[in-house]
């Protein structure tokens, strides 16, 4: 595989915006922030695929940038929109279970931590993979750490599609020839993820957020079991 | 064809049960699709025992020995959580011909449809794609009662599976990738394991990895394990027999596929892994059981014991291990199938969390209880008892006397916290004002589920140790 | 050598007079943003002038250091000007004094200086303003320390001069990520050492949210001017290391002829004037951050330089 300068130089740059924004979802404090935040990831996710097609010829990797782009940047926000209350879109001030410059050294070392792993399995010719396996690998840690540190439901929904994205961005480096079956049943995935967990967030935020205190109490002896 | 036909018969059941019929249609559809769906998973059994895998497309859709295994137990746990169901939905959760009912067997068939289809997929990515399923179909049984504990139990469920789920994938993708390398051709589980081999050791051992911590998320291994206590407790049991039953035999089915294919890899330990998390959850699990405050929550934790001695058989190796698991699976899977059946008809005829002398309350619920847990805590001569046996003296045989030992510690312990818990809940005096008397289709339910767990320990019928010897030639290649 | 001299004289009247061209510029640009009409472009001029023509009043509690501070505070922008490439490509006659870290001990120089003048005349102002800019300062190091890390790492030298090319030979060099990355993370820091939005807010005039115009409080006529005009040089020394040491040596003189070098103050003001532009929408778009978020700030542009390091060094 020809590998040119420019498509490694770009290929490098789509991946190190998307390490950026993996932190970034981890620290961000609004919602909408951090959906930004997850859309911009996913473009870069879909960068990083059309370069590679673009440099390694498989066609398959133009549809993977194509669903990506349509599924989680753009239908993705629309769902989640039509599922989740207004209200906890406009939420601001997040809570957090560890403040930001603490979480910020997590995702650092997280980050390492993933290179140490990942730069030993990747051949040293191939550039894309160098790249890609390594900051695939620390999107996921980096993502599972916001799933820890967040407390809010949306937040949380979109720490998990991060995390696939890092998964999908070693992905396409690493078998970029797979089925494209695989690829649209996981694509419809996403949209059923965001569809159960945004109708299971409604439900959360309509019994929790307007507890009837009464209702729980009379419950109570009967819940449960 | 039958295998295409299997999954499809759920389905049917949930289209059917989408659109208002009169009296109980609904739940007669879902013991009717399970009953065919056993009867047919039955026949590909029966197939598989004799050494004939069932392919319906090859390379896509196929059956072997250990699929069969799988496929047989999710449809047998199927068909008694639906015959269970029609008794305990209008008794707990919704009355007769209700929406919520409906709402009930719509999630309940699809659940169960995405549980089969599993075994059936030869693809290791089509494989997450239908463990992922089984995660979505199932939230919305987990927090079917909408009270506020439920809701929370089923965020954290889906939360921390598809945790799981993510870095599964990634590791099914290094997967796809050490095939590519060692010029594997088709990404199936066989051209999997023909291909191990020529992997590379640290890939391998990074995908398997990957892969267990993920999917082990399902099973409530120890590093993910903290959904299980609330998921069980909040879940109405029909669901819980399933989420034990069967997901958790599906789930642990994918593993088990992997193991052959890092066991063919030198120098990936994979056997150390396996052996290592295993003992970590069983002996973590013990010690949640000790402290559990109710015996659902006691079942959950077996469940997570159980799947950690599982790994652990596949991890030692070797055909007496192999088989070991394999039959560790059946027993697990069909005794706490019984387990958690006799617990929903305890919650039946008292609906409290806090239960005491319910022999006195419910004869019927209160010796299933109590058979229950002497069957799952691996009282002689009862299966679970068997397949532990065999995989201790696996452990000897297999030079790992330190593991062996520590299981049986562990395991000797869980017992008796077990029975501790069990003992609490059936003795005593009872200080329950109300009884509610139980359905007949519970007890009918509960005693067609009970055949299995004595019937098994004492006679293994031929065509069951045939299926289980092909299954242990799978895990064990 | 008498050429390379002379050159060196031109670069640094070249900082010396525009620096306050830069500041004005970037006033009358905001103002014009936020639909005011605002001052002239020369404005800083006239201020400058205005303060040189009238009296100093100096505190007779302070003691040496805080009438030395305002020429420590002139000169170092001037001698690190002297160090790094403001017009040229090719090292001139003092380069060899110095590399970017001995740029940074200078203008780390001035910058003590500085803090230990508002300390000096106990307005208590003044310890409150330079406490925060060592605030400020302390979280801005192991960031710079990074940069230069990274930079050394990929050029392989700490000389500017050799920095500057390693962006552009072969051209997609500039997209490496941890080129990207640095500009980002040196953007930032430019912000927060020079005082800028949102780490603080140098037209404000509320003593107690300033941090680096409270330090300038006591000082009046030519002290006022000598450190005005020395914080205008510095801030233009700053972007003069980060457009042509960071991004990229485009439009500065390659061939060692007057003309060359004459022609390269217009390009390389041009060059300013674009990131002139980018401060203004920042500016614009940003508002101040509270104290305690400066943190998170500088924690992001700390996180940013090192995913830059750390994806050159694997």
């Amino acid at each position: 595989m020809v590998q040119s300068a420019w498509a490694v130089a770009l290929n490098d740059l789509a991946g190190g915006l998307f390490l950026l924004t993996a932190v970034a979802l981890v620290v961000v404090r609004q919602v909408q922030a951090c959906l930004a935040a997850f859309v911009l990831e996913s473009v870069l996710l879909a960068a990083s695929a059309f370069i590679l097609a673009a440099a390694s010829g498989i066609p398959d990797l133009v549809a993977v940038g194509l669903i990506t782009i349509a599924v989680k940047a753009v239908l993705l926000p629309w769902l989640l929109r039509g599922t989740v209350p207004e209200e906890i879109y406009t939420r601001r001030e997040l809570s957090q279970l560890v403040n930001v410059p603490a979480s910020l050294l997590i995702a650092l070392a997280l980050t390492l931590a993933a290179y140490l792993i990942a730069v030993p399995l990747a051949p040293a010719q191939d550039a894309f993979i160098r790249v890609n396996l390594p900051i695939g690998l620390a999107g996921l840690f980096i993502s599972a750490l916001s799933l820890v540190t967040r407390r809010e439901a949306v937040p949380q929904l979109v720490g998990l599609l991060a995390m696939e994205n890092g998964a999908f961005l070693a992905g396409v480096s690493i078998a970029p020839d797979l089925p494209l079956i695989a690829e649209l049943a996981a694509s419809f995935d996403v949209l059923v993820i965001v569809l159960v967990m945004g109708i299971l967030t409604r439900a959360i935020h309509e019994h929790v957020g307007t507890t009837d205190i009464v209702e729980l109490v009379e419950r109570s002896d009967e819940e449960e079991l | 064809m039958t295998l295409i036909v299997i999954p499809l018969l759920p389905l049917a059941a949930a289209l059917w049960a989408l659109f208002p019929q009169r009296g109980r249609a609904a739940a007669g559809a879902t013991m009717a699709a399970a009953a065919a769906a056993a009867g047919a998973a039955w026949s590909v059994a029966l197939r598989s025992a004799a050494g004939a895998p069932t392919v319906a497309i090859s390379g896509w859709i196929a059956c072997d020995g250990l699929g069969a295994l799988a496929l047989v137990l999710v449809a047998g746990v199927n068909l008694s959580a639906a015959i269970f169901s029609y008794g305990y939905v209008s008794a707990r959760l919704a009355p007769a011909g209700s929406r919520a009912e409906r709402r009930y067997y719509v999630d309940y068939n699809l659940f169960a449809g995405s549980l089969l289809l599993v075994p059936l997929l030869s693809e290791p990515a089509l494989v997450w794609i239908a463990i992922e399923l089984t995660t979505l179909l199932s939230v919305f049984l987990v927090g079917f009662t909408r009270t506020r504990g439920a809701l929370e139990a089923a965020w954290k469920y889906v939360v921390l599976t598809l945790m799981g789920a993510a870095i599964a994938l990634l590791g099914f993708l290094l997967l796809y990738w050490a095939l590519r390398g060692a010029g594997g051709a088709a990404f199936t589980w066989d051209g999997l394991t023909a291909a191990a081999p020529r992997m590379p050791a640290g890939l391998m051992q990074a995908a398997f990895l990957l892969v267990l911590v993920g999917l082990g998320a399902k099973l409530g291994l120890v590093p993910l394990h903290t959904w299980v206590p609330d998921a069980y407790r909040h879940a109405p049991a029909p669901v819980c027999a399933l989420l034990s039953g069967a997901e958790a035999t599906v789930v642990l089915y994918a593993i088990l596929r992997l193991v052959p294919v890092a066991a063919g890899v030198p120098g990936a330990h994979a056997g150390g892994w396996l052996i290592g998390f295993g003992l970590l959850s069983v002996g973590v699990a013990v010690f949640l059981i000790l402290q559990a405050s109710d015996y659902k929550h006691v079942f959950a934790y077996s469940t997570i014991e159980h799947m950690g001695i599982i790994l652990v058989a596949a991890g030692l190796g070797g055909a007496l291990a192999s088989y070991g698991a394999a039959a560790q699976v059946l027993a697990h899977s069909v005794t706490k199938t019984f387990c958690f059946l006799a617990a929903g008809a305890a919650a039946v005829v008292t609906p409290r969390r806090e239960i005491q002398g319910l022999l006195r309350i419910s004869p019927v619920a209160g010796a299933a209880l109590l058979l229950g847990g002497l069957a799952i805590a691996g009282a002689p001569p009862l299966a679970v008892f068997l397949s532990e046996f065999t995989i201790f003296r696996a452990g000897f045989a297999e030079r790992y006397p330190i593991a062996a030992a520590l299981l049986a510690g562990f395991v000797a312990v869980g017992f008796f916290a077990v029975m501790a818990h069990v003992n609490r809940a059936v003795f005593g005096r009872a200080g329950v004002r109300k009884v509610i008397p139980l359905p007949g289709a519970c007890v009918f339910a509960l005693a067609a589920a009970s055949v299995p767990v004595l019937w098994l320990g004492v006679y293994v019928p031929r065509p069951v140790l045939g299926l289980l010897h092909q299954a242990a030639l799978w895990i064990g290649r | 050598m008498a050429a390379h001299m002379l050159f060196n004289v031109i670069q640094a009247l070249t900082v010396l007079l525009l620096s306050p061209l830069v500041k004005g510029v970037l006033d009358r640009w905001k103002e014009r943003v936020q639909s005011r009409r605002g001052p002239t472009i020369w404005q800083p001029y006239r201020d400058l002038w205005k303060l040189f023509q009238k009296d100093e009043v100096v505190s007779d509690q302070s003691s040496w250091i805080f009438r030395a501070t305002p020429y420590v505070v002139f000169t170092m922008p001037l001698f690190v000007t002297l160090l790094i490439p403001a017009l040229t490509t090719y090292p001139l006659f003092f380069a060899f004094m110095g590399d970017m870290l001995g740029a940074g001990f200078l203008l780390a120089f001035g910058g003590f200086f500085a803090a230990l003048a508002a300390v000096d005349t106990t307005n208590p102002y003044g310890a409150m303003g330079a406490s925060r800019t060592r605030m400020v300062g302390f979280l801005a190091e192991p960031v710079f320390i990074i940069v230069f890390f990274t930079i050394s790492f990929v050029a392989g030298s700490t000389i500017p001069y050799i920095v500057q090319q390693q962006w552009v030979s072969p051209p997609s060099n500039f997209f490496e990520p941890s080129h990207v990355l640095i500009m980002l993370a040196f953007l930032m820091l430019l912000l927060a050492e020079a005082g800028r939005i949102p780490v603080d807010s140098p037209s404000g005039h509320f003593e107690l949210a300033m941090i680096d115009e409270s330090k300038n409080l006591e000082y009046s006529g030519r002290g006022a001017a000598l450190m005005n005009w020395g914080g205008a040089m510095k801030f233009m020394v700053l972007q003069l290391v980060f457009l042509n040491v960071l991004v990229t040596p485009w439009g500065l003189a390659q061939t060692p002829s007057l003309a060359a070098v004459m022609l390269a103050i217009p390009l390389v003001f041009s060059k300013i004037l674009v990131l002139l532009a980018v401060l203004t929408v920042i500016e614009s778009s940003l508002a101040k951050l509270r104290l305690f978020r400066i943190t998170e700030f500088l924690g992001a542009a700390f996180v940013i330089a090192t995913v830059a390091m750390i994806t050159r060094i694997f």
